[in-house]
């Protein structure tokens, strides 16, 4: 395949996450107008920070008088994971410089991630994760967009069903390797009950870091992960 | 765009980009163990697993069966090997039919 392929190929298999990241965009902006931002602050936030998580935890923090250090302090905390993440994203992206790299880093985010790293080794080249983030990135910054200049016009009910949208994504990505592999699906288990144990007593962001190395360790001694059996999904 | 939020960006771009950017930056340098690698391949289904449970039961804050019948719903039609995206648009519509049926939010 020619770059503009694997591009195009990567646009492609990022149309999923349009689904997720308008409807959460809008969730943001809608929550940044409450606290006080205005329109541009709100779309600036994400065209340079591009973190829905974060972005949300710091309107929201920003709302009930947060103070700057605290605020950009939970944002580290929670980003953290990517630290992972963008380890397994780079460790497909041997043959590229480091320019190309650094700028593929913006990028990194669960979204892209899962979608790359659960991607046939074949298809999953540099110039498919930049069509990939053209789109997580392009979705996140409008769907911000319309949340700040549109809170209200986005009935409830619609609004409140799209919150499902990431989880059915992170769902969707994870039952193909689960379904042939059933002690991966064990070791799927076993974090979901871990994490869901460890978020009653630390906070989320941690446990989530946690639970996904420690599981992920223990998984290396009792999944047989076959190539074709995960990666063809 | 006032002072207070420019740096407020401006210290959650850093947060955010720095822990992205250090493994493009590192990565290059290592080679992996087998042990390693396959480390790396289960990383992205124990965070992804994380990353759902146990959040998906508040999506709703109020009904955790919102989140129950959504995934619910997103395993099935996975499970069939439907396109993500029909995944994706079938879990919101069943979270939608549960909505407008019982009549909440």
């Amino acid at each position: 395949m020619t770059r503009k392929q694997q591009y195009l190929c990567g646009i492609k298999s990022g149309v999923p996450v349009i689904f997720g990241f308008i409807p959460v965009g809008i969730a943001y902006g809608i929550m940044a107008e409450q606290a006080g931002l205005l329109a541009g602050e709100t779309v600036a936030m994400s065209v340079f920070v591009f973190a829905g998580a974060s972005q949300m935890m710091a309107v929201g923090m920003y709302g009930q008088g947060a103070g700057l250090a605290s605020m950009i302090l939970a944002a580290l905390i929670l980003n953290l994971r990517h630290l992972i993440m963008s380890t397994c994203v780079m460790n497909r992206m041997k043959p590229c410089g480091t320019g190309f790299k650094l700028l593929a880093a913006f990028g990194v985010t669960d979204e892209s991630f899962a979608l790359f790293t659960t991607e046939q080794e074949s298809r999953a080249t540099p110039w498919y994760f930049l069509g990939l983030i053209t789109v997580t990135y392009t979705s996140w910054v409008t769907g911000s967009f319309l949340g700040a200049i549109a809170a209200t016009l986005l009935p409830s009910i619609l609004s409140a069903s799209l919150g499902i949208a990431l989880y059915a994504m992170f769902i969707g990505l994870m039952i193909p390797g689960v379904k042939q592999n059933l002690r991966l699906g064990l070791l799927v288990v076993l974090t979901a009950v871990v994490n869901s144990a460890l978020s009653q007593v630390i906070p989320f962001s941690w446990a989530l870091i946690l639970s996904t190395l420690l599981c992920a360790g223990v998984g290396v001694f009792f999944v047989n992960l076959d190539e074709e059996e995960v990666e063809e999904g | 765009m006032r002072a207070e939020i420019f740096t407020l960006i401006l210290g959650m771009a850093a947060v955010t980009y720095i822990p992205r950017a250090i493994p493009a930056v590192l990565t290059d340098k290592l080679r992996f163990r087998a042990k390693v690698e396959k480390y790396l391949k289960l990383i992205p289904f124990t965070a992804m697993a994380a990353l759902v449970f146990p959040a998906i039961f508040s999506v709703d804050e109020s009904r955790p069966y919102i989140g129950v019948i959504g995934g619910l719903a997103a395993v099935l039609l996975a499970w069939r090997k439907l396109p993500l995206a029909v995944t994706v648009l079938g879990s919101i519509g069943a979270v939608l039919t549960v909505y407008l049926i019982s009549g909440a939010a």
